[in-house]
């Protein structure tokens, strides 16, 4: 195959700025990305700079975006991306670029990952000879256990690009991977602090981390049960975004009464008075248009007294 | 056929434009619904799925007891929360049973696994037909640009697809068969901000001012979503997103039974577009000038 491989290229200590450069590559059919950018730095240009290690989608080293999307260069063949004979390839968006394909894995990944804690803290002492634990107990988190940190559900987020302080899926999964850990005894002080702002009610639940993960783990999914679990323990919040609580509060609340949402309530309860300002231009505009939905003049489904014995239920088993 | 109809929350809530469109187009299309009243919210990714799992088996269990399997809706958030829950109920039938078991029994109710959740959108594709859709049109939206909106959960996680990848284009598929023109960008597949409006409306509103104002620039002149909760965002708090931004976005915001029902010949006024945030002014009069 001849193709152009078109490489992101930037020495920020040079102060030149950055620039897609082509190459021409001649691969053989099956060849990966990877080996492209290494017969590049070995035939064009030996300053390349990219990172990879283990050369077969074991160590989520080469984590780029090829064609603009996300991918492991090692396990993507060129044939599959190759658009009109061109390949794209550049760092992952919205982090610091270090040298050419070489980004900022500090800031990508560790440091939001040390946020979460990643460490046990049992609560009780370890017992002589260390804990023994049932296969069956650890079935629910050995999927995020297998977690490389290749960075791709990260690089797929949809908050990151608006938010680089968000912790993103990479961080939260590793949270589930410690909060769900039967030796661990820290969940309601996780939680809480997994329930502040940048944490996991910040997350648009948009299942990109799914698409993006290499290793099956779903990481939606797994913040979904870290949100869940919250709930159950009464954690609906942190300190600062008790919004978060009483939207949920209110939510729960008005299906559990009326068997549907009653939006005009769960505005003014999530919001409370605190906001009324900016709430009645809004409320004045939906009035003005036939649409504002009328806080607590809410008629009750036929039948909501069964959804109302379901809330019990969950609530008497937790 | 007809079809066990879940018109979910918001589209007689936050967007009572979209109850009364969607049934009316379901009209004129011949489409059977049997709309049902006895059920509950789905949760929409907000309950924990301890209590949402319960209430949607119930609702299918509903359905199951009308002698019904296909469940519509007209909303992407409802097809994302209720067909995942669907397949849970259906991957596991132990989980079923428990189900069943501890919260259906009591009201003689019971799921049996053989619901499945569609939205309008897949069931124009896929039962009704793009050529018999095409059929139906009085008026072809002819020269009407417009960008296509999917809401998430109508396009992830891949389970929600059923091994149909086309599904990623139906919006597309469906604005051509009205006769008007795609006007492609980037951010119709991403997240409208809606979940995070609460728990960080900054980033909310970024993204709404992200999507809205990149198609407006591609030269859309309105945009066609299947998700009542994407249009409160894309809709409602446009003008915040704007605002916040520093830019004039005004990009109209139609909810697909509206825009279907244009080219079937509707009037703005049956489709309740004044009741739009954004002004839809310069869309119905473009199309008022149409054959």
């Amino acid at each position: 195959m001849e193709l152009i491989f078109k490489v992101y290229r930037h020495d920020p200590t040079a102060g030149t700025k950055p620039a897609l450069e082509s190459y021409p590559v001649s691969l053989p059919d099956g060849a990966t990305v990877l080996d492209g950018l290494l017969q590049i730095r070995d035939r064009h240009d030996g300053g390349l700079a990219f990172r990879a290690a283990c050369g077969r989608g074991f160590c989520g080293e080469c984590t780029l975006r090829i064609n603009r999307s996300g991918k492991l260069a090692c396990i993507t063949r060129v044939a599959q991306v190759a658009k009109d004979g061109e390949v794209t390839v550049e760092p992952v968006r919205n982090i610091t670029v270090l040298k050419d394909l070489v980004y900022d894995v500090d800031e990508l990944l560790w440091q939001k990952i040390a946020w979460v804690e990643p460490w046990l803290r049992p609560a009780t002492a370890q017992p002589d000879g260390g804990y023994v634990i049932p296969d069956a107990e650890l079935e629910p988190i050995r999927k995020a256990m297998s977690c490389y940190y290749c960075g791709l559900c990260d690089e797929g987020c949809s908050v990151i690009p608006f938010d680089r302080r968000f912790s993103g899926p990479a961080a939260l999964t590793k949270a589930f991977r410690v909060v769900f850990d039967p030796r661990d005894g820290a969940a309601r002080e996780r939680l809480k602090r997994l329930g502040e702002p940048r944490g996991m009610w910040d997350c648009v639940h948009c299942y990109e981390a799914n698409e993006h993960c290499p290793r099956g783990i779903d990481p939606t999914d797994r913040i979904f049960d870290l949100r869940d679990k919250a709930v159950e323990l009464g954690v609906k919040s942190g300190t600062a975004n008790p919004q978060v609580a009483r939207h949920y509060d209110s939510f729960a609340a008005s299906v559990r009464q009326s068997g549907w949402l009653d939006e005009g309530r769960l505005a003014l309860e999530t919001w409370g008075l605190g906001r009324l300002g900016e709430l009645l231009p809004m409320a004045w505009r939906a009035l003005r248009r036939g649409k504002l939905p009328v806080p607590y003049l809410h008629r009750k489904r036929p039948g909501a007294e069964w959804i109302r014995r379901i809330f019990d239920k969950v609530e008497k088993r937790s | 056929m007809s079809y066990a109809f879940y018109p979910g929350c918001v589209s007689r809530g936050g967007c009572p434009e979209l109850y009364p469109s969607a049934v009316k187009v379901a009209g004129r299309l011949g489409l059977g619904l049997e709309e049902l009243t006895d059920v509950g919210c789905n949760g929409a990714g907000v309950l924990s799925r301890a209590v949402s799992d319960p209430i949607n088996a119930r609702t299918f269990a509903k359905a199951e007891a009308r002698g019904l399997t296909q469940l519509m809706t007209i909303c992407s958030t409802c097809t994302g929360v209720m067909g995942g829950a669907n397949l849970r109920l259906k991957e596991a039938p132990a989980y079923r049973e428990r189900i069943n078991r501890e919260f259906l029994a009591e009201e003689r109710l019971a799921y049996q696994g053989s619901v499945d959740v569609k939205h309008l959108l897949w069931l124009l594709v896929e039962d009704y037909g793009l050529d018999r859709l095409r059929a139906e049109v009085r008026r072809p939206l002819k020269g009407l640009r417009v960008s296509p909106f999917y809401g998430c959960y109508i396009r992830r996680p891949d389970g929600i697809l059923e091994g149909k990848p086309a599904r990623k284009r139906y919006l597309e598929m469906v604005i051509e068969a009205l006769g008007a023109e795609v006007t492609d960008f980037g951010g119709k597949g991403k997240c409208c901000g809606f979940p995070v409006l609460t728990a960080n409306e900054p980033n909310s509103m970024a993204m709404v001012a992200a999507h809205t104002g990149e198609a407006k620039s591609k030269g859309a002149e309105c945009m066609v979503t299947p998700c009542p909760l994407c249009h409160l965002n894309l809709d409602g708090g446009q003008p915040r997103a704007a605002k916040m931004k520093g830019t004039a976005i005004d990009l109209p915001i139609l909810h697909l039974p509206q825009l279907i029902g244009l080219a079937l010949g509707f009037s703005a006024e049956e489709l309740h577009l004044k009741r739009h945030i954004v002004p839809t002014r310069q869309v119905a009069e473009k199309v008022s000038l149409l054959t």
